[in-house]
């Protein structure tokens, strides 16, 4: 067996020395032949003519001699490779249409792939990921059921002293922009407080000294860090004497007791982890944990669900959710819990690019019947001098094969540059966080669709090429005086299905954009012109006290107030379009239940710098001391929600332990709502409260989730205000740096990314579906005219109008657009349910979308068929009659 | 080459080892070989001789290597392999036993049924 294969394999690598040699072998025997014939006496001439008789056909043994040593087979492959090749390259508008097809077709399906083996189907990068789950609380709301991860105190002390078949550790979210001074050098960076046992539980020691024990992760414990490799690296440049010493974190000491190895990552990304110490009171009171676990060995994953729904669901009464009563405790796998939010708009894109794939699959499988309707004469005369059908079958076959491999090939490069180009934008909106790359898996997938396409569009064709039976084969052609009876069908059904789904996407993608316009238009409620925000982060220990932060926001805008082109200066806790602090309020005047709001402190001049207008009433001012009455200001939206037709002016509330008097009411700011059912970027219930009047343990508890915003209001440029505003700040406190300055639009653009990102993927996808129809509609009818071309020009010698032949073609298409448009509409209605929860302001059954998408589609289809049947007019009627 | 007997099919194979068992040979070389020890009674068809030759080296009971012949021209002499020596004892013990059984039937007289 062995040495079969290195006979094969010599044969194959060494192919054309031994073809030679086979060559020089046969050629000495017959020479050696003559020689001996000469010898016995016979004259050259015949002795040659009588050795090759002898001899027989020499192309014959040299065959024999191949498949002897297992060559045919690679050697019919190699032919049909060639002559693939030579009938793409002679017919180059098929081969481009065909290659460029595949290539964008597989292009976008490989990119999509990427992303999704990345965020979804990669297990994450611990060991034994299967084993790994979070705890979370299902809500089941009119048959769907909502995940809940963010968990309270509560909970996680139920989970961690009752559930023991779960080792598990309780998180917060990372927070950015956080000071970090160690041997000299300072760094912004992002800071993660994690319960002890979470690297345990994810099963990564660290590369260096240890993780936190219990005793430091309980209130009062000692201030002790864990460090990325990354930071460790560049922070002390890798000193190994780290482990022990003191950094400082927001100014104050933190011994540093561990480092991460360098590949460590998670998908909160933190440079520097503190431990949590987790309460059940204060950010402890809200959901602000989140609990990760792995299963100890030997408990199954419903004997942990048994264990957690044992708990009971008193303990689950203070998590945000719909409904306390129907909330379950269960754990889902860490993976799917990392991944809620992005799953199903993720889905829904591959989704979409498998589409775009069937269409162009369609696209070249119509190219393809074309192909082999016209080269039907060429296939009946290669059965018709005894090639078998598997021959002619495996001839096309390879055809298919090579195109595929082509435009799979052509394909991974266009994969790679469109994701190389939306990288930026995947990473943020889709939480990407692990490599995506073109992994070995990936090629994979994307060669599988590439032979599957090729096998798909190929074989159908082949088999119905080879059923002709000669005569028809030779009439079909069409060389007699009217057209062969084609076989229209499958193309025409093929048509109607590519209608069908590009009508699907157009909607899809119409929706979408219709979303993100809704959302990017809807009134801003104050003036953007010349607005500019920067951030400063105050989890500083010199910032502990309400005093010391009024003092900073007071000395600092006093100086950007008077920076030229400056109009108007202030402060507040988070700015329009972004997410704001949640906060629970009880109205006094007998209502129970649970109210929500966002809260945001301002100083006297934030609401004027946006010019926000005051409605009833009056602002925050300047006069709302420390030391005065406790007001508070809401906006319209608040009044919508919880005063309905009452005077709210002179109503109080318990916000935050402390009462305060409704004192104005102000217009609408869109922000991100992350509760109730309020969209990305809503007009959300808020009250406005003086900074000057926060209690102490609330604004440092407050300004470890979110950095104050300066908004400042100028006539002049973005640039030199920057400076201004870095000088300011520097002359106030030099130990505080500036980030995040942007102007309010670019916010605004930010905080809408996601919806746009689904816009553009969404839209360009649904473009690239409308070229492939259009190509795909206009071959059909440029193939029909071509085949026709002979009758058509015997009617036009009759006296036949040649526009109205071009009429019925045009006709012809536009019929099978209809039907396909109205098929489209069907499916885009049922398909739509599926975005329902992703579009905002616009509902899934929109008919405008529909209307547009649709008329859209017709027009396209009605220049596709018109431009092919234009020819039409150019068939000369004397020339087909001089060919007869 | 004249006519002789035709060969049955499958020794071929079995004449070639053996040609090349005595000396290593080039192809004409085994064909004139043959001839010779069958006191020219078996006649190979030339054509057939190179396809037998290729299925035996792909088999790997006979090695090929590059010399030079009488009349020094580069030729593709065969030389028999181990494996070659065992195939060629084992199809000339069936040769020898097919042979044997074939001569005891044309041998077989009235009495002896």
């Amino acid at each position: 067996m062995f040495t079969r294969f290195r006979s094969f394999a010599h044969a194959i690598s060494r192919r054309r020395r031994v073809e030679s040699d086979l060559a020089d072998e046969l050629q000495f025997h017959l020479d050696a032949r003559v020689q001996d014939l000469i010898s016995q006496g016979m004259a050259p001439e015949e002795a040659r003519r009588r050795a090759r008789l002898e001899f027989g056909a020499t192309d014959r043994v040299r065959e024999e001699c191949r498949e002897a040593r297992g060559l045919r087979v690679i050697d019919t492959i190699v032919r049909n490779t060639r002559f693939a090749l030579r009938l793409l390259r002679r017919d180059p508008v098929f081969t481009t249409t065909a290659v460029a097809t595949l290539a964008l077709c597989i292009g976008a399906n490989t990119a999509v792939f990427s992303l999704v083996d990345a965020v979804l189907l990669r297990p994450l990068p611990y060991p034994d990921p299967a084993r790994l789950a979070q705890v979370v609380v299902t809500y089941a709301r009119n048959g769907e059921s909502t995940v809940q991860s963010a968990l309270t105190g509560a909970v996680w002390e139920a989970v961690r002293d009752r559930a023991a078949g779960l080792d598990a550790a309780a998180i917060s979210e990372s927070t950015p922009e956080v000071n970090l001074f160690a041997d000299g050098h300072a760094l912004s960076v992002r800071q993660q407080r994690v319960g002890s046992g979470f690297f345990r539980v994810l099963g990564v020691p660290p590369f260096m000294g240890r993780e936190f024990t219990a005793d430091e992760d309980r209130q009062g414990g000692p201030p002790v860090a864990v460090l990325s490799h990354a930071v460790w690296l560049s922070q002390v440049g890798g000193d190994r004497t780290i482990v022990g010493r003191t950094i400082h974190l927001r100014g104050e000491p933190y011994t540093v007791v561990g480092v991460m190895p360098p590949d460590f990552r998670t998908g909160w990304l933190a440079d520097v982890w503190t431990p949590l110490r987790p309460t059940t009171t204060g950010e402890g009171g809200g959901s602000n944990y989140s609990v990760i676990a792995r299963l100890r060995p030997g408990i199954t994953e419903p004997e942990a669900d048994a264990q957690l729904q044992r708990i009971g669901t008193d303990v689950i009464r203070g998590v945000d959710g719909p409904n306390a009563a129907s909330g379950r405790l269960q754990q889902i796998s860490l993976q799917r819990g990392m991944t809620e939010e992005v799953r199903q708009p993720l889905l829904l894109l591959w989704g979409a690019v498998a589409l775009v794939l069937i269409i162009g699959c369609a696209n070249i499988a119509g190219l393809q019947l074309a192909r082999s309707s016209v080269r039907a004469r060429e296939i009946g005369t290669r059965v018709a001098i005894g090639a078998g059908r598997g021959a002619v079958v495996g001839q096309l076959l390879t055809e298919s094969v090579v195109l595929a491999v082509l435009g799979a090939a052509a394909g991974i490069v266009v994969g790679w540059l469109v994701m190389a180009a939306l990288m930026p934008a995947l990473v943020t909106t889709f939480g990407l966080w692990q490599p995506a790359g073109l992994s070995v898996r990936l090629l994979g997938v994307s060669i599988v669709v590439a032979g599957a396409t090729g096998v798909a569009f190929g074989l159908w064709p082949a088999l119905t090429a080879t059923r002709t039976d000669l005569r028809s084969a030779f009439a079909e052609a069409g060389h007699r005086g009217v057209a062969g009876r084609a076989h229209p069908w499958p193309r025409r059904l093929l048509i109607v299905i590519q209608m069908a789904l590009g009508i699907t996407l157009l909607v899809g993608a119409g929706l979408f954009v219709r979303t993100f316009l809704s959302l990017n238009t809807q009134p801003a409620g104050f003036d953007p012109t010349g607005v500019f925000t920067a951030h400063i982060s105050l989890q500083d220990a010199r910032y502990k006290t309400t005093e010391q932060v009024v003092r900073l926001f007071d000395e600092s805008l006093f100086r950007i107030q008077s920076l030229s082109g400056v109009v108007a200066a202030g402060v507040m806790l988070t700015p329009p379009y972004e997410r704001a602090l949640n906060l629970g309020f009880m109205p006094t005047d007998g209502r129970t239940g649970n109210f929500t709001t966002n809260a945001c402190y301002v100083t006297p001049g934030a609401l004027r710098a946006l010019r926000v207008s005051t409605l009833r009433g009056r602002s925050i001012t300047e006069a709302d001391r420390a030391a005065t009455e406790h007001v508070v200001v809401v906006n319209e939206a608040f009044v919508r929600r919880y005063y309905p037709q009452r005077d709210i002016l002179g109503e109080s509330m318990r916000l935050g332990g402390t009462a305060r008097n409704v004192v104005g009411v102000v217009g609408d700011v869109p922000v991100k709502s992350g509760w109730g059912n309020y969209g990305p970027l809503a007009a959300v219930p808020t009250v406005y409260l003086p900074a000057a009047q926060m209690p102490d343990a609330s604004i440092s508890m407050i300004h470890t989730w979110f950095p104050p915003t300066w908004v400042v209001r100028t006539v002049g440029d973005g640039a030199p205000l920057l400076l201004g505003i870095q000088k300011a700040v520097g002359a106030a406190d030099p130990l505080l740096p500036v980030t995040g300055f942007r102007s309010i639009d670019d916010v605004r653009a930010d905080s809408l990314a996601l919806q746009r990102l689904r816009a553009e993927l969404f839209g360009g996808l649904a473009l690239l579906a409308l070229v492939l129809t259009f190509t795909g509609l206009a071959g059909l009818i440029a193939h029909g005219v071509a085949q026709r071309s002979h009758e058509i020009g015997i009617r036009l010698a009759l006296g036949a109008r040649a526009s109205r032949i071009v009429g019925r073609t045009v006709g012809q298409g536009m019929l099978l657009a209809a039907v396909g448009a109205l098929a489209g509409v069907g499916l885009a209605l049922a398909g739509a349910r599926l975005v329902e929860r992703l579009i905002w302001g616009v509902r899934p059954g929109d008919p405008l979308t529909y209307v547009v998408a649709v008329v859209g589609l017709l027009c396209v289809a009605a220049v596709a068929s018109l431009v092919p049947a234009l020819a039409i007019a150019r068939v000369d009627p004397a020339r087909t009659l001089r060919s007869e | 080459m004249g006519s002789g007997a035709d060969l049955l099919p499958g020794t071929l194979d079995l004449l070639i080892l053996k040609a090349v068992s005595l000396a290593p040979l080039h192809g004409y070389g085994i064909l004139l070989r043959i001839q010779q020890l069958s006191r020219a009674m078996l006649q190979i068809e030339q054509g057939s001789l190179y396809p037998a030759l290729y299925r035996l080296e792909h088999r790997g009971l006979i090695s090929p290597e590059w010399g030079v012949s009488d009349n020094n021209r580069r030729a593709k002499y065969y030389r028999l392999t181990a494996a070659g020596r065992n195939q060629l004892r084992r199809e000339a013990e069936e040769w020898r036993r097919l042979n044997d059984a074939v001569e005891y039937v044309l041998g077989a007289t009235p009495q002896e049924v």
